[in-house]
């Protein structure tokens, strides 16, 4: 275990973390006296903040190759300490391909969130300390996957709440920041404890707290005890995914942070909550063999998809929006996860990395609007697209994606999701599953509804006055969201390959508990397992995408060719009042065309539903406090009976 | 070898440009509504417009000026209708004929689904970008009507799915080709029980997908001026045109593939004029006929009898189809 070359790549795990905590710590000590520039008030802070995050990428791009291409499980003990007497002394990194999937995606979106920052946190006080905290939250979450130990990923747990709760309440002058982190510091805190109490649980019972070695224990002597402690970390985690019942914090958090932090939020840390949930049920208690484990993730996953899809079509607010529909995905996350099949990890996985880009580019959408005009609003906006023509382009690459528009992204991970519940479905003949396919495919419908609801009110429809002045975003902040827009579109149209290189050696170290043992040096009887799946649908967005660029320009030549483009415009200047928009005897204003209630024809059907959640979801922390407290009692009975 | 490459490129561009691509949709489609417009008045004991009215029409709204709203943005407002034309053309040559396909194992039925959401999006977002607020009532009934329509088409899909699926032995089946070549085996799925409901379902599925009677509360030209398509004029207005028929011709001849396949006679123009005479049985019974006899719903019924009568049907035939009846 002595690996005497610094360079060796067996150490670029802990350099990654390492590099973030140490770019905290230098912003840290270098003061908090803004710099004079304008466009840069963090100054070289930044700069160190950037170059932290793109180290951190690079050291983990780098274990692509030996991890996901060759397979090797990196064990990694810090300070040269190691098992002795059969126990697990000291600290240790375990770096797996589905550690190392959740890390790239993590890492990425730091990165692009760290470049976007510089100019959007411009009009702010106190940018040097938000790099501070940034860097702390990026190392929390990277720390927390990269981790072999449990005590670690509850240290790193602690680490990354704490940073994400003073980057909620950030912005303190924005209505409703602080409220919503003390929301988040309340319940988040109850889901820390949770998993302390279950990490006690274990330690007192086996004596070790190394993931390997408690995965080679516990499924054999399965007590209440560890039963108990199971349901307390799973709800731990459950918070830190913000899945239902957790979701009302989220719309809270996201609503008041600034949208590069949104991008932290829902990529990265709903993320650290889903990675920790696979840990415990696949590695930790081995439980996705059983059939009633698999029910609660698919049941809280298809609950959270459509749940929060339905909240976000009551939104009138971007980023609450945006934020609802991030837990509706981590939903599909979930299920396709809880189908505990090679396709269904491989197809939950894609959607997890999906999700990271397609919701970091929409929050930094979000964000640009929010930098430019000074609100959030739906019912205030409209008609951006004129002033904003790049962020328009890019808001809509976004939105097609998350809506499962082909050929992007989203709907070749929903695609594969599809599938393996209806693949789920056939083979153990419970129809359950089929709902899972119907709900999943219909929320999918729902989505695009909601973001047509977004670009009609924010970047289509009329402009109002007090936005006439308004400009496209700088540079840098568009070269972010284009980055993120790019990934949207190369990882929709080559999914074979974005499968073959990262989703499917993650699946495949899923599966493979016993590998994950052994490579720490423990024993274990579980035999390796082979992963392979094969696809019952066919989908070719590449051919698909070439026959429909000699469509569209056959069809553009004839049209150019033709009349099409001699145009004259009308104007809207000193038109008489008899020829404004008369609509239903009301004026514009009246009409319901703007704002939240875009699709009153389908929510008039579900009027009884969306007075129900309205009235549950009070927004009273001490509600969403007790709605924790139950979640724990019934994971608890449920545990006591499925385990 | 380059020659044959040359002569693959060809063929494949003939499939695009020709049949069952461009001029095959154009000429089929604008029939279709040309057939519709005919039956329906005829019906309605009105003398009606020559079966070629919509070839006249379109012809002449592309000599026409365009006007664009000061309100619009431009090039999404301009773009638009030919994305969504495009689109709807590449669909058309996935849906194969009896034994033809001009493009077969590209993508599949679930596939089909979502680019049909291309076309609508594209209207969409052009109308969205029009400025025009009776556009946006159009755009959010339209919205919604998409919404109504999709959990029937889901469950019609894969009650077939399971079906030629299990018949096929790999469980389920979401190919296009595949369900073709069951249909050959074992006779249409028409003839099968458990399917009745599903081509009824998916039968009142087609006048909702193609924004007719009594579904078409998106365009509602007396109440908010043809919707999304209120400040369309002159050659992009005659796109939207030739889009909607080209929708009849795809929805319908997508129906008479999943339920009406079966055994073809080889020669490919027998087939496609046994296959377009179906899909003209089709629009009489499901667009004409319909449309004759209602009147316009409002948009929260149309959702509601679609989530409830009709999903209702899909679900019986997916259940009877689980259970292998």
């Amino acid at each position: 275990m002595n690996f005497a070359n610094m360079t060796d790549y067996h150490h670029f795990p802990i350099y990654a973390i390492m590099v973030l905590f140490l770019g905290a710590f230098i912003i840290a000590a270098s003061g908090g006296k803004p710099s004079k520039n304008p466009n840069n008030p963090a100054g070289f802070r930044a700069w160190i903040a950037l170059i932290a995050t793109a180290a951190s990428l690079c050291f983990l791009a780098a274990l692509i190759k030996p991890v996901m291409l060759d397979g090797e499980v990196i064990a990694y003990w810090m300070g040269s300490r190691g098992i002795s007497g059969g126990y697990a002394i000291g600290i240790a990194l375990e770096v797996d391909a589905l550690s190392l999937f959740f890390a790239l995606l993590i890492a990425t979106a730091v990165f692009v969130s760290a470049i976007y920052s510089i100019r959007y946190m411009v009009h702010d006080d106190c940018v040097p300390q938000y790099y501070v905290l940034y860097c702390l939250l990026a190392g929390g979450v990277l720390g927390l996957v990269l981790s072999g130990d449990i005590f670690n990923m509850f240290v790193m747990v602690e680490i990354l709440t704490f940073a994400a709760v003073a980057l909620t309440a950030f912005r303190t002058k924005v209505y409703g920041a602080l409220e919503a982190a003390f929301k988040y510091l309340v319940v988040g805190c109850m889901g820390s404890t949770a998993i302390l109490t279950g990490v006690i649980l274990l330690y007192a019972q086996y004596h070790t707290l190394n993931l390997a070695q408690l995965a080679s224990l516990i499924p054999g002597t399965m007590n209440n005890a560890t039963k108990l402690a199971f349901a307390f970390l799973y709800i731990g985690f459950s918070t830190k995914a913000f899945i239902v019942p957790f979701h009302p914090l989220a719309a809270d958090a996201h609503g008041a942070a600034p949208a590069s932090i949104s991008v932290l939020i829902s990529g990265v840390l709903t993320k650290s909550g889903i990675y920790g949930i696979m840990r415990l049920t696949y590695f930790l208690f081995q439980t996705m063999g059983l059939g009633r484990m698999q029910f609660m993730l698919v049941f809280i996953g298809s609950v959270s998809m459509f749940v929060c899809v339905t909240m976000a079509l009551a939104q009138h607010d971007f980023k609450r929006l945006l934020a609802y529909h991030s837990i509706s995905q981590i939903g599909y996350v979930l299920a396709a996860v809880g189908l505990a099949s090679a396709l269904g990890v491989s197809a939950g996985l894609y959607h997890a990395m999906n999700h990271t880009l397609f919701k970091g580019l929409l929050f930094l959408a979000a964000g640009a609007v929010l930098h430019e005009t000074g609100t959030t609003d739906l019912g205030k906006l409209g008609g951006l697209s004129k002033k904003m023509p790049h962020t328009t382009v890019l808001f809509l690459i976004g939105a097609f994606s998350i809506s499962g528009v082909p050929p992007f992204n989203g709907f070749a991970s929903k695609w594969m999701i599809y599938q393996a519940s209806y693949q789920k479905a056939v083979d153990t003949g419970n129809i359950g599953f089929l709902l899972v396919t119907i709900i999943a495919l219909v929320t999918s419908t729902l989505t695009l509804a909601s973001f047509v609801k977004v670009s009609q009110s924010v970047f289509f429809g009329q402009l109002p006055k007090e936005y006439e002045n308004v400009k496209e975003v700088p540079f840098g902040m568009r070269l972010a969201m284009g980055i993120l827009a790019a990934l949207c579109v190369v990882t929709g149209l080559f999914p074979k390959s974005v499968t073959a290189l990262l989703t499917e050696p993650a699946a495949k170290a899923a599966a493979n508990v016993g590998n994950y043992i052994t490579s720490m040096g423990f024993k274990t009887s579980l035999p390796a397992v082979e992963v392979s799946f094969v696809e019952a649908g066919v989908w070719e967005p590449i051919n698909w995408l070439l026959i429909l660029c000699i469509a569209l320009l056959g069809v553009t030549i004839v049209a150019v060719a033709g009349k099409y483009d001699h145009v004259s415009e009308t104007t809207s200047e000193n038109v008489e009042t008899k020829y404004q928009l008369f609509y239903g005897g009301e004026e514009n204003v009246y009409s319901q065309v703007g704002g939240g209630d875009l699709f009153w024809g389908f929510k008039h059907n579900w009027r009884h539903y969306f007075d129900f959640m309205h009235k549950l979801h009070s927004g009273v922390v001490n509600d969403y406090a007790l709605w924790a407290v139950v979640a724990l009692a019934l994971a608890i009975v449920y545990m006591m009976i499925a385990l | 070898m380059t020659a044959s490459i040359f002569l693959n490129g060809l063929q494949y561009l003939g499939y695009i440009l020709i049949f069952p691509g461009f001029l095959f949709c154009f000429l089929c489609g604008m029939l279709l509504t040309g057939i519709d417009r005919k039956l329906v008045a005829r019906m309605q004991k009105r003398v009606g417009p020559p079966i070629l009215q919509p070839f006249y029409d379109f012809f002449k709204l592309c000599g026409k000026e365009t006007i664009v709203p000061a309100a619009a943005s431009r090039t999404t407002f301009l773009m638009a209708p030919l994305v969504g034309l495009a689109a709807l053309v590449v669909i058309q040559l996935f849906i194969p004929i009896r034994g033809f396909s001009a493009f077969s194992g590209m993508a599949d039925i679930i596939v089909i689904l979502y680019l049909l959401l291309i076309p609508a999006l594209a209207a969409i977002l052009g109308a969205a970008a029009s400025g025009s607020p009776y556009a946006g009532v159009g755009l959010s009934r339209e919205m919604v009507t998409i919404i109504a329509c999709e959990l029937p088409l889901v469950l019609v899909l894969l009650a077939i799915a399971r079906t030629v699926g299990s018949a096929m032995g790999t469980g389920l089946c979401f190919s296009l080709s595949e369900i073709a070549r069951y249909q050959v085996e074992n006779g249409s799925l028409i003839t099968k029980l458990s399917m009745i409901p599903a081509a009824v379902a998916f039968a009142m599925v087609i006048p909702g997908e193609t924004g007719s009677h009594p579904f078409d509360t998106a365009e509602a030209e007396t109440e908010i001026c043809e919707g999304m398509h209120a400040e369309y004029s002159g050659a992009p207005l005659a796109v939207f045109k030739l889009s909607h028929a080209v929708k009849v011709l795809t929805m319908t001849s997508l129906f008479v593939a999943l339920f009406f396949g079966g055994v073809g006679t080889g020669i490919t123009a027998v087939d496609g004029v046994i296959v377009f005479a179906l899909c003209v049985a089709a629009t009489a019974l499901f667009i004409s006929f319909v449309h004759a006899v209602t009147a316009r719903l409002k948009i929260e019924q149309v959702f509601k009898y679609y989530w409830t009568v009709v999903s209702g049907l899909a679900l019986v035939s997916l259940v009877l189809a689980w259970y292998g009846l």
